[in-house]
């Protein structure tokens, strides 16, 4: 199973929009807080050059910044 | 071939699809992002059977009844729109063309741009539009608001949650905010108003660290801080709609009549994206409504047999 991580805040509504999507594709990911969290602000600054929330991070794929529907469903390889 | 293509997945859109389903037509809603600009509403008191709601609880409950019928959802951006030499329409994304007799436009509006140097270059990066998704990265930081309207001033409110320092950055003299609004940034001691004054560049290393000012705030035209909000309005997303020669107003928005139709033939417009003065949730939905209604009319009553086919 690939490794999944969804950096987020929790009022922010295309975080909801993009966790919910990949649960109805069932795919397992980590759930990463960035207001509460400030490694995972860190790790996620560090690995997508900015500060914006949503970031999908995709093992072995460029981390996806936003809710970006084709670029997640592409690095993932799922059927539309 | 759909009978109605609606382009643009905001609440407008899926109000129509709701009626396009009912009136059994081969919908089709094509939208890069499903939700639109609803789900980025924290309370709407406002939309009749519903005292209180989220935006993004909303437009679920939208979503999922519209989802009731037998329409399709297609997460996808539209990139070009073609009129068909015999009155239907191609709906192109990357990977698809797709055909139909009818088109809704329900596209919205997107933030609008200070247009200043720094601000493309450091988008996301200090440099953020949704205060309400991005704020909470910004703990123990210093934020600016761009804007004097009363979102502008409800989301100082949502950045002081956050930040130690807020500033309001606006070009006229008074904020316009509504009087409760007004009161509660008057008395948040994080919050300061800097009136009568614009940034004309964003500066920063790899993130925003400063602003310039056109004037000076307390002896300098340069402000130190870490991100900037902007909170100045929306502008039209009509690009696709202009290629195929809708009219649209100076604005940039679509010009439709009562029945939500546009200058062309099969073509309707509904909600954020068209020139009615009044948007609102409700509105946009109802005018969606008429759109599918019309829809339903043109093709039973005027439309002639068309399939793109004198275009292959």
């Amino acid at each position: 199973m690939v490794k999944v991580t969804v950096y987020s805040t929790s009022t922010c509504p295309w975080c909801h929009k993009a966790k919910d999507f990949l649960k109805e594709k069932k795919i397992e990911f980590e759930d990463k807080n960035v207001a509460e969290d400030e490694e995972a602000r860190n790790k996620m600054i560090e690995e997508s050059g900015q500060s914006g929330v949503p970031v999908i991070s995709i093992e072995g794929h460029d981390a996806i910044v936003g809710f970006d529907v084709e670029a997640i469903t592409a690095a993932l390889g799922l059927k539309e | 071939m759909y009978d109605v293509i609606i382009v643009g997945g905001g609440i407008a859109g899926l109000g129509a699809a709701i009626y396009c389903g009912r009136f059994q037509l081969k919908t089709a809603v094509v939208g890069e992002k499903v939700g639109g600009t609803i789900i980025l509403t924290d309370d709407i008191a406002n939309y009749p059977g519903f005292k209180q709601i989220s935006g993004m609880d909303l437009f679920d409950k939208v979503q999922e009844h519209a989802q009731d019928y037998d329409i399709e959802i297609i997460q996808k951006k539209v990139n070009n729109v073609e009129k068909c030499k015999d009155g239907c329409f191609k709906v192109k994304t990357k990977d698809k063309t797709l055909q139909t007799k009818t088109i809704i436009f329900a596209t919205g509006t997107e933030w609008k741009k200070l247009n200043v140097p720094g601000e493309k270059e450091f988008e996301n990066k200090g440099v953020h539009y949704c205060a309400l998704c991005d704020a909470p990265v910004y703990k123990d930081k210093v934020l600016a608001i761009v804007g004097g309207s009363d979102s502008a001033a409800k989301e100082s409110l949502l950045l002081s949650k956050y930040g130690t320092q807020v500033y309001i950055i606006y070009r006229n003299e008074k904020i316009r905010a509504e009087p409760i609004n007004l009161k509660r940034v008057q008395e948040n001691k994080k919050i300061q108003i800097i009136n009568n004054t614009n940034i004309i560049e964003i500066k920063g290393d790899k993130f925003v660290n400063s602003v310039t000012l056109d004037k000076e705030y307390n002896g300098s035209k340069e402000l130190k801080l870490d991100a900037v909000f902007v909170a100045i309005g929306h502008t039209p997303i009509s690009d696709l709609a202009k290629q195929i020669g809708v009219s649209i107003d100076k604005k940039g928005y679509i010009i439709t009549n009562d029945d939500s139709a546009t200058n062309l033939n099969g073509v309707y417009a509904a909600g954020d994206i068209t020139n009615s003065k009044f948007k609102q949730a409700i509105t946009g939905v109802a005018e969606g409504v008429k759109a599918a209604y019309n829809v339903y009319e043109y093709i039973n009553n005027e439309l002639p047999v068309c399939g793109c086919m004198d275009d292959e």
